[in-house]
Formats: C-alpha cells, sequence, structure tokens
C-alpha cells in the first residue's frame, strides 16, 4: 500500500487488504485496507468505533475477518489464533490488560519462559533476579518484581504489561491505546522505548486518543472512520486530522464557559472527612461547575464517592439547599433534595449493565416514575427512554440494543441520561471523558454546558488538567486527600493546577 | 458433531433473528418435544394423555424447586439447601397437621414460613457476613439434615408413616377437567414468575444485580436487600415442594428431597440461564424441568437398568451444556 504521503517506503511487513468484520448487525470493518513497514512507528487514529481495535484483534489472531487477506512480508498467511500470530513475531499490547492479578511481576513476565530448575520445578530466586533485570534494562526502577500485579496502579500495570510484550522480541508489535492510563513521564519513556526500537528495524503500530503524542511520535499516521482506511499521512496537521476522523469540522476544542452568576448555594460540604479524605468544605453553587484537580489518587476519588454515599463512612456534614442531609447509600444520594447523581469513572465495571438493553440501563434508577405498585407501565417507559435518546442524540437501532454494543461516548450519554431522568440537579462527574473520541468529548462539553444553562450543578474530575480549566467556573486542587488550593476566574490554568498541586504547604483558600 | 449442527441451526435466518436467551429458551423446548417423539418410538403408549400428564406432574416439583434455584442464579448465587429444606417441609407438614384437615392450613403456613426463614438466614449470612453463597447454602442443607433427622428420630422415623392431610392431597392430585390439579398450580407459578421477572421493578433489579452488583449499587439499587429476598422466595419454593410432594406420595421419606438438588440446577442451565447470573428466561427453566423429566422417562422406557440410567443422564447434560457453551462463542 502506497500512502497518500508519496514518500518511497519498502514494502510493508504487514498488510491488511479489503478486511471486513461484523458483529452481528453491527460493521466493525468493512473492506478495510492497511499496511505498516519495518523500521517504522505508525499511528492508527480514528473515534471510538471506527475499527482500529478491531483491526489490531484481527492482525494479532484473536478475531477472524469474515473477509480479505493478511500478508507478512509479501506471503498471504492465516492468523487463526494468537499462538499463529505470535509465532510470525507479531506481539500485541492489548487495550484491556491480560495480567494475572493474584501472580507477581516476575511470574507475569516471565510467563512461559520461567527458569527451569530441575525437571519443572521453578527456580524463584531466579525469577524474581531475572524480571529485576528485565525491567531495569528498559530503565524502571519503581516496581517491586515480588509485588502481586492486583496491588500495582494502573499506570504500573499498563507498564508491565508493555515490558512483558517488548521483552518478547516482536518483529511487529502493536499497542492498543497503550498512554490512556500513563501519566506524561511515561509516556516519554514509552516513546523513547519505541524509537529505540524503530532503529533496531521493528514496525510498531500503536493507537491513541492524544493527538500530540501520535503526531510527535509517528512516522506516519492512519486515519479510519466508520471501520474503513480514510488516508495515510506522513505529515498531518491536527485540524485536518479531527476532520477526517470525524467527517465533519469540529472549531474550537473547548466550548465558551458562561459566567456563573447565581449566588445559589447547591450543596455545601463542612469538614468532610474519613478514609484517605480530611478535612475538606466547600460549596458548590448554582449552575457552576466546579472544577477538581489535583495530581492523580489524591483522593478525588474519595471525595466524589462519598458524596454520593459510596464511600467509606465519613463524618462532617453535608448540606444540600442550605439543609444538612443524611447520605448513607447511593439511594440516599439520588433522593435527596435535589438529587445527586455520580457518573463514575469505569463505566464499564461500575456504570452500566453492559449486556442489558439501554433502556433497562437508562431508567434503572427511575423506574418509580413508570411504575405503579412494583408494574412497569411499559408505554411510559419506551416514552421517556424516546425522549432521552433524542435529547441526548444516543446513536442507537432500538431501545432493546444491548449497551455493551453501543460506542463509548453513547454509553456515556446513557450514563448521563439516566441522571437526568432522575431530574438530578447535582452532577458529580468523573472523569467522563477518559478514553473518548474527540468528537463525543465535544459532545459531552457542550452537554454540560446545557446542563448548568438549566441551574443544574456539575463536579467535575478529570484526568485531563486542560480539561479541568478549560471547564471550570472554580477549581479545587486536591493533595493527599486535602484541597490545597482554590483557584478562580483568570487564576485557572493547567500550569496554575499543577502549581498548586504540587505545592507542599496548606494555602487557606 | 451435535456442536456442528447446532452452528448450522443458528445461522438459519429465522433463528438469528432471537435473542439469545429466546433461542435457548426454544432449543429447550424442543429437546423437551424431541424427548417425547423418541419415547413414542419406543414404547407406543408413551405419548397417550395420561403418560404425558404423568411425566408432566413429576416435571412440575423439579419446576418448583427450580423456580427458587433460577431466582439465586440469575444473582450469580446458589443454593444447595434445597435437599434439605424440601425434605423438612414435607416431615413438617405430616407432624404439625397429623393428617388432619382442619390443622392444614396452619401446618402449610408452617412449612413455608420455614422455608422462608431458612432462605432468610442463608440471605443475612451471605450478604451480611459475606460468606461464599455455596459454603452458607451448604450448611444450612447440614443443619436441616440434622435437625430433621434428629426431631424425627431418624430411620425409625415414625413421621414417615403419618400421611398427608386430604385436603392438600387433593389440591394437588385430584383432577379438574381431566387435568391433574398439580399442573395448574404449576401454571400459576410459572404465568407469576414470568409476569414478576418480565414486567415488574422486582425483575428488572434481578437482573440487574445479577449482571453487575456495583453498578446497580451506583444506581441506586439495595442490593442487598434483593439477595435476601431472592433466598428466600428460593428457600420457600422448595418448602412449597416438600408440601406438593407429601401431598402427591401421601407421606413423606427421609431423603426425599435428595435428587432435586442436582435437578433443579440442571433444570435452570438447560433452560439457558447463566450460571454466573443475569442472563437468561424463566421459560427456559420450565422446558429444561420437562426435559429432564422426559430424558428419564424415556430411558425407563428403555428398559435400562438403574447405573445405565445414571451414566446416560449424566453424559446428556454434560452433552447440553457442551452445546450452550459453543454458541456463546459464536455470539
Amino acid at each position: 500500500m502506497t500512502g497518500a504521503d508519496g514518500t518511497e517506503r519498502s514494502s510493508p511487513i504487514i498488510e491488511a487488504v479489503g478486511v471486513s468484520k461484523s458483529f452481528g448487525a453491527v460493521r466493525a470493518l468493512s473492506e478495510a485496507s492497511f499496511g505498516a513497514g519495518a523500521g517504522e512507528v505508525h499511528g492508527l487514529v480514528g473515534e471510538n468505533g471506527a475499527g482500529k481495535s478491531t483491526l489490531i484483534k484481527i492482525l494479532s489472531g484473536v478475531l477472524r475477518p469474515d473477509s480479505g487477506e493478511i500478508r507478512v512480508e509479501g506471503q498471504r498467511v492465516e492468523l487463526s489464533s494468537p499462538q499463529a500470530a505470535q509465532a510470525l513475531g507479531i506481539r500485541t499490547v492489548f487495550q484491556e490488560l491480560t495480567l494475572l492479578p493474584w501472580m507477581t511481576v516476575a511470574e507475569n513476565l516471565l510467563i512461559r519462559r520461567e527458569p527451569k530448575g530441575f525437571g519443572p520445578l521453578l527456580r524463584r530466586r531466579e525469577m524474581s533476579s531475572r524480571a529485576e533485570e528485565m525491567l531495569a534494562s528498559l530503565g524502571i526502577e519503581n516496581i517491586d518484581p515480588l509485588e502481586l500485579v492486583a496491588n500495582l496502579p494502573l499506570d504500573q500495570r499498563q507498564i508491565v504489561e508493555i515490558v512483558r510484550t517488548v521483552t518478547r522480541e516482536p518483529k511487529i508489535l502493536f499497542l492498543d491505546e497503550p498512554t490512556s492510563s500513563l501519566a506524561m513521564r511515561e509516556v516519554e519513556w514509552l516513546f523513547g522505548l519505541l524509537n529505540q526500537m524503530r532503529g533496531e528495524g521493528r514496525c510498531i503500530v500503536f493507537t491513541s486518543h492524544r493527538w500530540r503524542e501520535v503526531e510527535s511520535v509517528a512516522d506516519r499516521i492512519t486515519i479510519f472512520r466508520d471501520g474503513r482506511h480514510v488516508e495515510t499521512h506522513a505529515e498531518i496537521d491536527e485540524d485536518h486530522a479531527v476532520t477526517l476522523m470525524t467527517g465533519r469540522k469540529v472549531e474550537t476544542m473547548y466550548p465558551e464557559l458562561p459566567p456563573a452568576d447565581d449566588e445559589e448555594v447547591a450543596l455545601e460540604v463542612r469538614n468532610l472527612g474519613g478514609g484517605s479524605l480530611s478535612d475538606i468544605s466547600f460549596s458548590l453553587h448554582k449552575g457552576e461547575i466546579l472544577g477538581v484537580g489535583g495530581l492523580e489518587g489524591q483522593g478525588q476519588r474519595d471525595l466524589f464517592l462519598a458524596l454520593f454515599g459510596a464511600g467509606e463512612k465519613s463524618e462532617g456534614d453535608i448540606l444540600i439547599d442550605g439543609k444538612p442531609a443524611r447520605i448513607r447509600n447511593p439511594n440516599d444520594a439520588i433522593r435527596a433534595k435535589l438529587g445527586i447523581a455520580l457518573v463514575p469513572e469505569d463505566r464499564k465495571s461500575e456504570g452500566l449493565l453492559l449486556p442489558m438493553s439501554v433502556r433497562d440501563n437508562l431508567t434503572l434508577p427511575v423506574m418509580k416514575l413508570f411504575s405503579a405498585g412494583g408494574v412497569i407501565r411499559s408505554r411510559r417507559e419506551m416514552r421517556l427512554v424516546q425522549q432521552m435518546v433524542e435529547r441526548l442524540q444516543i446513536r442507537l437501532r432500538g431501545s432493546e440494543q444491548a449497551v455493551a454494543t453501543l460506542s463509548g461516548g453513547n454509553q456515556q450519554k446513557v450514563l448521563v441520561g439516566r441522571w437526568l431522568l432522575a431530574d438530578s440537579r447535582i452532577l458529580l462527574l468523573y472523569d467522563v471523558t477518559r478514553g473518548v473520541d474527540v468528537a463525543t468529548k465535544h459532545d459531552i462539553y457542550e452537554l454540560m454546558l446545557a446542563l448548568i444553562s438549566e441551574g443544574r450543578s456539575i463536579l467535575f474530575y478529570s484526568s485531563d488538567t486542560e480539561e479541568v480549566a478549560h471547564l471550570s467556573h472554580r477549581v479545587l486542587v486536591m493533595r493527599e486527600g486535602r484541597i490545597n488550593a482554590e483557584l478562580k476566574g483568570s487564576e485557572i490554568d493547567a500550569e496554575s493546577i499543577v502549581t498548586a498541586a504540587l505545592r507542599e504547604e496548606d494555602v487557606p483558600a | 458433531m451435535s456442536g456442528q449442527r447446532n452452528g448450522r441451526l443458528s445461522s438459519l435466518p429465522a433463528l438469528r433473528r432471537l435473542t439469545p436467551d429466546r433461542r435457548r429458551t426454544l432449543y429447550a423446548f424442543a429437546a423437551a418435544v424431541l424427548l417425547f417423539l423418541i419415547g413414542a418410538l419406543v414404547r407406543p403408549g408413551f405419548i397417550e394423555p395420561s403418560s404425558v400428564k404423568s411425566i408432566l406432574v413429576v416435571a412440575s416439583f423439579v419446576g418448583f424447586v427450580a423456580t427458587g434455584q433460577a431466582f439465586v442464579i440469575l444473582i450469580g448465587g446458589i443454593d444447595l439447601s434445597v435437599p434439605w429444606v424440601l425434605n423438612a417441609s414435607a416431615i413438617l407438614l405430616v407432624t404439625s397437621s397429623l393428617g388432619q384437615d382442619d390443622r392444614a392450613a396452619e401446618a402449610v403456613l408452617l412449612c413455608l414460613g420455614l422455608g422462608l426463614l431458612t432462605g432468610l438466614v442463608n440471605g443475612l449470612g451471605i450478604v451480611f457476613l459475606s460468606v461464599p453463597a455455596v459454603v452458607m447454602t451448604l450448611g444450612m442443607n447440614g443443619i436441616m439434615q440434622g435437625l430433621t433427622l434428629g426431631l424425627s428420630k431418624g430411620f425409625t422415623c415414625h413421621a414417615c408413616s403419618s400421611s398427608s392431610p386430604a385436603v392438600v392431597r387433593d389440591a394437588i392430585t385430584n383432577n379438574l377437567l381431566g387435568v391433574p390439579a398439580d399442573l395448574y398450580v404449576w401454571l400459576g407459578v410459572v404465568l407469576l414468575v414470568t409476569f414478576a421477572l418480565g414486567f415488574t421493578t422486582f425483575g428488572r433489579r434481578v437482573y440487574a444485580v445479577g449482571n453487575n452488583e456495583r453498578a446497580s449499587y451506583l444506581a441506586g439499587v439495595n442490593v442487598r436487600l434483593t439477595t435476601v429476598v431472592l433466598y428466600m422466595l428460593s428457600g420457600l419454593f422448595a418448602a412449597f415442594t416438600g408440601i406438593a410432594l407429601v401431598g402427591y406420595g401421601g407421606s413423606p421419606s427421609l431423603g426425599i428431597g435428595d435428587p432435586y438438588l442436582f435437578q433443579s440446577i440442571a433444570a435452570v442451565v438447560i433452560g439457558g440461564m447463566s450460571i454466573l447470573g443475569g442472563r437468561g428466561s424463566y421459560l427456559g427453566v420450565v422446558a429444561g424441568s420437562i426435559t429432564l423429566v422426559a430424558l428419564v422417562s424415556v430411558l425407563q422406557a428403555m428398559n435400562m437398568p438403574d447405573y445405565g440410567r445414571s451414566i446416560v443422564y449424566g453424559v446428556v447434560v454434560l452433552l447440553i451444556l457442551l452445546l450452550y457453551g459453543r454458541e456463546e462463542r459464536e455470539v
């Protein structure tokens, strides 16, 4: 395949030609083609549901295409299993981690290549030293090879996963969203590694939603949309790429935030503590977006869970609309005055009932609205569901469709829609844009603005500090379970948030 | 081989259109019909109305226990206490009523109360003490066995020679329009449970909890309450089956509940419910109960010796599970 860039390249080492794949009625890939060469870092970009992960799974032997051809070094091959792909030197870091949580880092790294002693017996001491060497050779020192994987934070697990794959001498390496859970320094580490591997003549294909990353490391970039290959370029600017990815033009990334002038307090928190939190006080106004910033893991998650009644036992007071509220469980929060809602971090494990229908997912907390004596009035329910689907422009075939088959952005809309049906006035949005594509992010921003224009209040945490900076009227910066600083108006930008997050001493707000 | 046939079956467009749940329910019913046809080939009288009716009556007992079992399996649990809860209820019925009609109502309520109580204890242990369901309900089975054997004086079981009140017997065995009353009871249960699972907020919550406990909790569902209620229902249905069996057989015996543990779980799984919870339809469980009992009857009709029946029975159940396993991967 020749790229639209016109540069001369040696023939691709791995190639997909006219590959199609459907899941039931959903067409994930249609006649898609793709190729990458040796000594190349190739970025694969596109919205959620564009078919990137499906393509990678097919080229790794996990899925079999319905039609089309796969070629490795010019030879047509059948990748009937992951083993078949591995035999050809193809290694993959999948989006879903594949480590064994209850085994140690060393056991995971050395799985199926353990140092053997007598017969089938393992040499345990040698295992840990081998694992340590392996990590050190890639410049990683802060991971203990004897630690259980389950005890590692997400970013370190991702690193172990990458190390395990990279040390298996890939000829062709696929990385599906390797950076989504990595911090900036770790991303730099990974890209250093990729550059080194490129120098060794290996072929690397990776996907990412962060454009700057792709641009900085990729030699060529391939854009996918709706299961098809759109274009491949060596040089392309972000605007053009976004246009190609979405098929339409996206104006500015962040929408203009209207001023919050309502002084009325919706939610007030006094001296909230317990778990990892201590002495947290703040108030959230009506029609306001209150950002929560700080480094990852500084108690933000516990704060959100505590406000929703799903955290550890906590001390301190929560006042809703000026009156003390007792919130012992999520049900209390949902039914409290004004109504509190949480859109949690991991929509797949904490938010959605994946095999169940869009309808079931939308109405689970609000079944009282359309039932009498516990009996569901289907027609009334369908009307509510219909309205919400239209209002949020959730793209689906029918309300009976399993929510698992929707794209990530549409799944997120279902989770927000659920709380609009409940008419929650206080929305706790926890990292709702993680792993969501550009166009859907934009939709979510617009939705947030629409929500505050109705007088709702939003407490907003994001692992993307830029996002917090652009979308918040005020920002609470957390550090070690406390509020380290409060930023307002023109003080707010990504830099000042990070600065405040790193500051040691307590700064009274 | 059977796997391949299944592959071809589900590629028929009409079957493709059905949801996997409905497709499996259909398979379970098809299996039941097939078994009746095989039975007819083996022994011509097999599908005469009287024979079919008696098979269905036996199937109803499996169906009752499996109803309770289905409730807890739907949330990823299991109830291993059904054999001796059933047995205890059967014996409690005759000892408390002494076979007298005027004591029958209280005796029946007492038995059902016993079932609810054991289920309550099961549920509380699982929810508040975090005892795994397998351990909790197995322990409960042992406790009920001990209590039953102890209080009935074990193998000299005098109580076992007393008989069921006539009204209970009539309610199960009398014919109404040529159909045993027991089958009307079953029909009632089937309609009620189908309605409860499909058209009420309760049913919606059951499937939600079965699919994702954490997400259900964060959507405001009272997961603990739901869990406890479902174990209580399982106990209730086990106790109810004990009553029905005494009514059917006239008097209880020790060990009467033993076959129902495997059968109730097998009926649920053959009916297409996921043992991991959250998926499957209750009608499939009904079909599963009929299939199991029809299979036993066919083997009996073939004059197969006891040991052979056990083997074939086991192999067929495993084959069916294998078939579903294959389909799961296809979807």
